[in-house]
């Protein structure tokens, strides 16, 4: 496809992948919103973006281990994440993972608990304690952002150093449309929050790349051991994700059926539909004969 | 084709539906999730959770009723979720239900008819020993001239392939170049080297469908 018209899609910032995925003297093709898309860096390694058929070069950012462009003019900074400066933590690249889904599909599945027992069972959820109680969700308005606050959820084996069940405690933050994180209760810090990002490259309407980067307090497993954890959840979610129907998010009323476990994304969803957004969206005339 | 919407259409030969599965078939275009409970009945719906639109073939089916993989769902036979686990004590809206079409299973093959409770009579067909399912990549009318089909859509052939076997090929529509061919057999042998020879005669009208060149 050629280059999405959608503004309120083109006016963000994106990661393009972790900055190790682009070696110093090197020229990657990539592709975002249906654009095809040139990175290339210098044998110093300064990095240069640009829109092939366009003259000039995007807008480059370095932040959070990754490498930020966008093909609008965002208007706002890059999110800020304060836990990225905090020197015990540590930052652990998943690498992109390709998935035939639309990207906010992609990101409503990040924020859905209820899923935890059927798709990751007996790892994130167990079938005999299915309940999502209730939580809170809020659109920030000051920031622009959604959360969901307030929630828990047994989980088996929260993560690649649990050795054992705990009622997780999780938040939910969403700072742009295909920007998602968690705040979640680490296995060996109950005090503090494991930091779980995915930051969805929009390739085409029904095809991304989520690029998942973790910021976790965790002195015992190794960096494969997390990754490896990480790249399980996310093949068992893409199982998921590459086989609802339709593929890009339907925002219409009555498509789908949320029930009170789905308030995140219902208000994501209308979220989504304040701000216009297209690029991966259910248009009404793909369902008018249905 | 004719109006697809009310006619029988033979999508998968009965012995590929066992109790407890699920089978996903694609009838002209259309995702349609086809599963057997424990107490033997058959049903066709679409495919596709009402809740997020995950395909219920990926579903698991316990007892009688089928559950969605992504979240539990659990619908019975009338196609109406029952469960939802996520809430356990809520009681489920009678809303809230998977599209059902209308299917019967006649001849050791499974019908079904998109018109759901407007589906006219079921077919009436002579009954045949299942013998195997192969995606021919032609479109259907293609493969009816192939095969000279000469009874009306959907056309039920017979065609002796050994003394005292006939074939029983019926069709169905996938998509504008691809059908599903099921074969069965009457008379002949049920041993399973005789089965085998039988199948691989299938195979053999697929492979020459799909290599002479495009009928007119």
């Amino acid at each position: 496809m050629t280059k999405t018209s959608d503004q309120a899609s083109l006016d963000q910032w994106y990661v393009l992948g972790a900055i190790g995925d682009f070696p110093a003297g090197t020229t990657k093709p990539t592709r975002l919103l249906g654009a095809d898309l040139e990175v290339r860096r210098g044998p110093g390694g300064a990095f240069e973006i640009a829109e092939l058929g366009r003259n000039g070069t995007l807008p480059v950012d370095l932040r959070y281990g990754h490498l930020w462009t966008s093909l609008g003019s965002p208007g706002r900074p890059i999110f800020a994440l304060p836990e990225n400066d905090e020197p015990d933590r540590r930052a652990v690249y998943c690498g992109g993972v390709h998935v035939r889904a639309s990207g906010l599909r992609v990101v409503e599945n990040f924020l859905d608990l209820a899923h935890f027992p059927y798709v990751h069972t007996e790892i994130l959820g167990t079938e005999s304690m299915p309940e999502v109680a209730r939580y809170q969700v809020e659109h920030r308005e000051e920031v622009d952002e959604v959360w969901a606050t307030k929630c828990t959820f047994f989980q088996p084996k929260a993560a690649a150093a649990a050795d054992g069940g705990q009622i997780s405690q999780y938040m939910y933050r969403v700072t742009s449309p295909f920007h998602v994180m968690l705040y979640k209760t680490p296995p060996t810090a109950p005090n503090r929050w494991d930091v779980i990002a995915l930051f969805v490259q929009p390739v085409e309407e029904d095809y991304s790349i989520a690029h998942p980067f973790m910021l976790v307090i965790d002195e015992v497993s190794s960096d494969a051991d997390l990754i490896a954890f990480q790249q399980m959840i996310f093949l068992q979610d893409r199982i998921v994700l590459e086989n609802q129907r339709p593929r890009l998010l339907p925002l219409a009323p009555g498509r789908e059926t949320p029930t009170r476990g789905d308030l995140s994304s219902v208000i994501y969803r209308r979220w989504l539909k304040e701000k216009g957004v297209r690029f991966g969206v259910e248009e009404p005339a793909h369902y008018a004969h249905a | 084709m004719s109006d697809p919407d009310d006619l029988w259409h033979p999508v998968a030969l009965s012995t590929a539906v066992p109790a407890g599965v699920t089978r996903a078939v694609i009838l002209d275009g259309q995702e349609i999730v086809l599963w057997r409970g424990a107490d033997g009945a058959t049903h066709a719906w679409e495919d596709r959770c009402p809740h997020r639109g995950m395909r219920l073939s990926y579903g698991f089916v316990r007892g009688s009723a089928l559950n969605c993989l992504y979240h539990g769902w659990e619908y019975e036979g009338s196609s109406r979720c029952v469960r939802i686990p996520a809430h356990p004590d809520l009681d489920v809206p009678k809303t809230i239900k998977a599209r059902s079409y209308a299917l019967v299973e006649a001849g050791g093959l499974v019908w079904i008819n998109l018109a759901g409770d407007a589906a006219p009579a079921a077919p009436s067909i002579d009954a045949g020993a299942p013998l195997i399912s192969v995606a021919v990549d032609r479109p259907i009318a293609d493969l009816r001239a192939f095969l000279r089909a000469t009874s009306t859509y959907p056309a039920v052939i017979r065609e002796d392939i050994f003394d005292g076997v006939a074939l029983l090929l019926t069709l169905h529509p996938v998509g504008p170049a691809k059908t599903m061919l099921h074969a069965l057999t009457i008379g002949g042998s049920d041993l399973p080297a005789a089965r085998r020879s039988y199948a691989a005669a299938v195979r053999g009208l697929r492979d020459e469908a799909e290599t002479v060149a495009k009928v007119a």
